[in-house]
């Protein structure tokens, strides 16, 4: 049982946060959350320098056949970063199923994605959470050598920016869900894109009899495959929010001793030491929580109840250290000029995406 | 990072889960099924911690060359586990966890080699004198006189919450020695060598749940010898503060209890009608409510794990705090599910069902006979070993040196 990072984790995710803290700090962030851009193509390259983009796909695609453990041991900084960039998305969503894919052309797409110079996205969310795969409802009707795609998804990160976007969709009426590759520019998509309160760009798309042909039918049974994909974004997107959490702990703290009231620094106060005290112990559980199922994932041992455990858990815990830090703040707490609002937002929406804390916790509770 | 599952790690799990099913006496048996407390059943529960000495697995956490095991982290949390599941009473912390591990580090040879071999074997238990009327969140206040005379300490004072001090033959006490100074700096750290010195008496107190967990101790003009001091006199609150490290349970496995009684607590839900139709276990809220539950011992279990194997997670100075304050608050918040779901089931006043061997049967079920007492008694958890205020403090007291 070994719960320690390896010698080369540590030294990639000491490059990436050097990288990140040179690059990225908040100034430079919201920078680029207030341009045009949805998010900045030089960072993306580094990203791709770095070796980021190409660390989890196998060696026999051109990757670095990297381990989850490898991606979690420099997530946590881009939590702490805010970083927009859609790597949870582009890289865990849609790169994982392109791996997942018997079909060739899926060859090509990786070795784009992998050196930077295309975003794939990854169309899965379709309202509500989507929490589980049985929610799908888009619809995948076989035509030919191909299929017609119809329905509707949300929440399709880089979905207007993407040079193309894999459609999860159901196969007949009580089917599996396939994996569909959809040509943006195909007669019946409709993209409306907009931000999300966490900075990143997100679509809404519409599918209204989209042909895919056979070239574009990446998996037609993709329920086995999907669960484990999830559970890699997941344990990405959890550890970037134990980045965010510990960046708030650290900046709550620092303000607590620096703000005076009544002439007294606010920490002096029980109330205020006992919130920040609740914030440790919640950020301890969380970090606690995120080493344990990393060591079971990378064992292959994660089942879908660790899984679980792990979302309800942060999801919980990142919103309780959130809203504690904008009170320990104040009014500050409450601008968009400091970042504490913007970690906070950045936990809402980990929450919020691929089940919810509450679905995950009853799902807990139901397990027989 | 990774996780073993070795098959010589299964087959340890078999060796204790045998061990298990065979060694304990049906008393033990009761008695494990009958705690409702941190602190089980006294006389079963040190006939058991006799059983497990003879194996030599009476504390798998202590170095091998004082009478440990030698096992890994994964052997000690399958230990855990599977003790757990055979649901036997958990042996008493004030020795194995406190005094031995103290004693262990900051201890005299002559110390060690004079209690270890009882704290190990069963022949002792040992009571813990530290809070006072005048003296509880802020123990340093205590004023419990010890004054030099010889070779010897007259004592003066009382000791009160002193946990099953009734059924002890020992006892390791803080006393002052010292008024001079800051009010920490003149404690010293005493161990008696018996609870029966002139001068000392020993009254239960009868608690919440309808036990005599509890007692009070008073000493007058008790005569002990000095060799009994750990530590130099007045240094007694070092000593002390390195001994709350390892009552706070910082090292320790909580998790799997917490998990047995929330399986329990299914249990009983799938044999409990909701007014809403159905099982309880299928009711939303409640899966809803169990699931929080599950989701959070999972996440001490893991923190423990972490801990155990040297993870720096348990290098914090706060999180001995940390661990506290977590699984006090878990393991009330489970108890308030089981009282509930006993319902009024759980308002029958059942203490003598409760006794090991009463030929009293319950009224109901072996769950509804528990639930209400562990409640009750759970509600000692956020007090003891520093209330849950101390603990806060302490981990806000942390962040800030950071």
């Amino acid at each position: 049982m070994d719960f320690a990072f390896s010698q080369e984790q540590d030294m990639l995710r000491e490059s990436v946060s050097r990288y990140l803290e040179k690059n990225y700090d908040f100034d430079t962030r919201q920078a680029l959350v207030r341009s045009d851009d949805a998010w900045s193509s030089e960072v993306w390259t580094q990203f791709a320098e770095l070796g980021l983009l190409a660390l989890p796909f196998s060696e026999d695609n051109g990757g670095l056949g990297g381990s989850i453990a490898d991606c979690v041991a420099f997530a946590q900084s881009f939590g702490k970063h805010l970083v927009v960039e859609p790597y949870a998305y582009a890289i865990m969503l849609a790169g994982a199923a392109l791996e997942a894919s018997d079909n060739e052309s899926a060859a090509e797409w990786i070795e784009k994605l992998a050196s930077g110079t295309s975003i794939v996205a990854f169309a899965y969310e379709e309202g509500a959470g989507t929490s589980t795969p049985d929610m799908i409802r888009t619809a995948a009707t076989p035509d030919g050598d191909g299929f017609t795609i119809s329905g509707e998804k949300r929440l399709v990160i880089a979905g207007a920016q993407a040079d193309a976007i894999i459609v999860v969709a159901r196969v007949g009426e009580d089917g599996p869900v396939g994996f569909f590759m959809v040509d943006k520019d195909a007669p019946g998509v409709s993209i409306t894109s907009y931000d999300t309160i966490d900075g990143r760009s997100a679509a809404k798309i519409g599918f209204k009899d989209v042909k895919v042909d056979a070239s574009g039918v990446l998996l037609k049974d993709a329920s086995a495959a999907l669960e484990g994909i999830l559970v890699g974004a997941i344990i990405v997107q959890s550890a970037e929010a134990v980045g965010a959490m510990e960046a708030l702990l650290a900046t709550t703290t620092e303000y607590a001793m620096t703000r005076k009231q009544f002439d007294k620094p606010i920490i002096m106060f029980q109330a205020v030491a006992h919130r920040l005290s609740d914030m440790k112990i919640a950020y301890t559980k969380a970090l606690s929580t995120l080493t344990f199922t990393t060591a079971l994932a990378n064992s292959g041992a994660a089942t879908s109840r660790d899984i679980s455990v792990l979302k309800g858990q942060l999801g919980t815990l990142g919103r309780s250290i959130g809203e504690a830090a904008i009170q320990t703040h104040g009014g500050v707490g409450m601008t968009d000029e400091l970042n504490v609002s913007h970690y906070h937002k950045r936990l809402l929406a980990y929450d919020a995406q691929l089940g919810d804390h509450a679905y995950h916790l009853r799902k807990i509770g139901q397990a027989a | 990072m990774n996780v073993d599952f070795s098959p010589e790690l299964e087959a340890f799990r078999a060796e204790v889960a045998e061990f298990f099913a065979t060694a304990p006496t049906p008393a033990i048996r009761e008695a494990g099924r009958k705690t409702t407390s941190v602190f089980a059943p006294f006389k079963q529960c040190m006939e058991w911690h006799k059983i497990l000495f003879e194996k030599g697995w009476v504390a798998p956490h202590w170095p091998v060359e004082h009478g440990g095991t030698g096992w890994s982290v994964q052997q000690r949390f399958i230990f855990a586990e599977e003790y757990r599941k055979a649901d036997l009473p958990p042996l008493l912390p004030q020795s194995l966890g406190m005094i031995g591990p103290l004693l262990i580090d900051l201890g005299t040879e002559e110390q060690r080699a004079k209690y270890l071999p009882g704290i190990l074997n069963g022949d002792d238990f040992w009571a813990q004198g530290y809070s006072e009327p005048g003296a509880g969140s802020d123990l340093a206040a205590l004023s419990c006189r010890a004054e030099p005379d010889g070779d010897d300490y007259i004592i003066n004072g009382s000791k009160i919450w002193t946990t099953y001090a009734h059924h002890a033959n020992r006892m390791f006490l803080l006393v002052r020695t010292s008024t001079e100074g800051k009010k920490q700096a003149g404690i010293t750290f005493l161990l008696l060598d018996r609870m029966d010195y002139p001068g000392m008496e020993v009254r239960p107190i009868y608690g919440v749940d309808g036990f005599p967990e509890q007692c009070e101790v008073f000493f007058e003009d008790v005569r002990v010898p000095q060799a009994g001091r750990v530590g130099e006199e007045n240094q007694g609150w070092t000593v002390a503060k390195h001994l709350l490290k390892h009552e706070r349970g910082g090292g320790s496995s909580r998790a799997p209890a917490m998990a047995h009684y929330l399986a329990s607590a299914k249990e009983a839900a799938s044999n409990t009608p909701s007014a809403f139709g159905g099982m309880m276990v299928d009711d939303p809220v409640f899966q809803a409510e169990l699931g929080a539950l599950e989701a959070e011992v999972a996440s001490l279990s893991h923190m423990e794990r972490l801990a155990i194997s040297g993870h720096p997670i348990a290098h914090d100075p706060a999180f001995p705090s940390i661990a506290k304050t977590f699984n006090s608050e878990l393991q009330q918040d489970i108890s308030v599910l089981m009282s509930r779901l006993s319902g009024v089931d759980g308002l029958a006043r059942q203490i003598e069902a409760l006794r090991v061997g009463s030929n009293v049967e319950p009224l109901g079920s072996e769950f509804d006979l528990i639930a209400m007492p562990l409640y009750l008694n759970s509600r000692a958890a956020s007090i003891y070993a520093g209330s849950n205020e101390v603990q806060r403090d302490l981990i806000a007291r942390s962040l800030a040196m950071n």
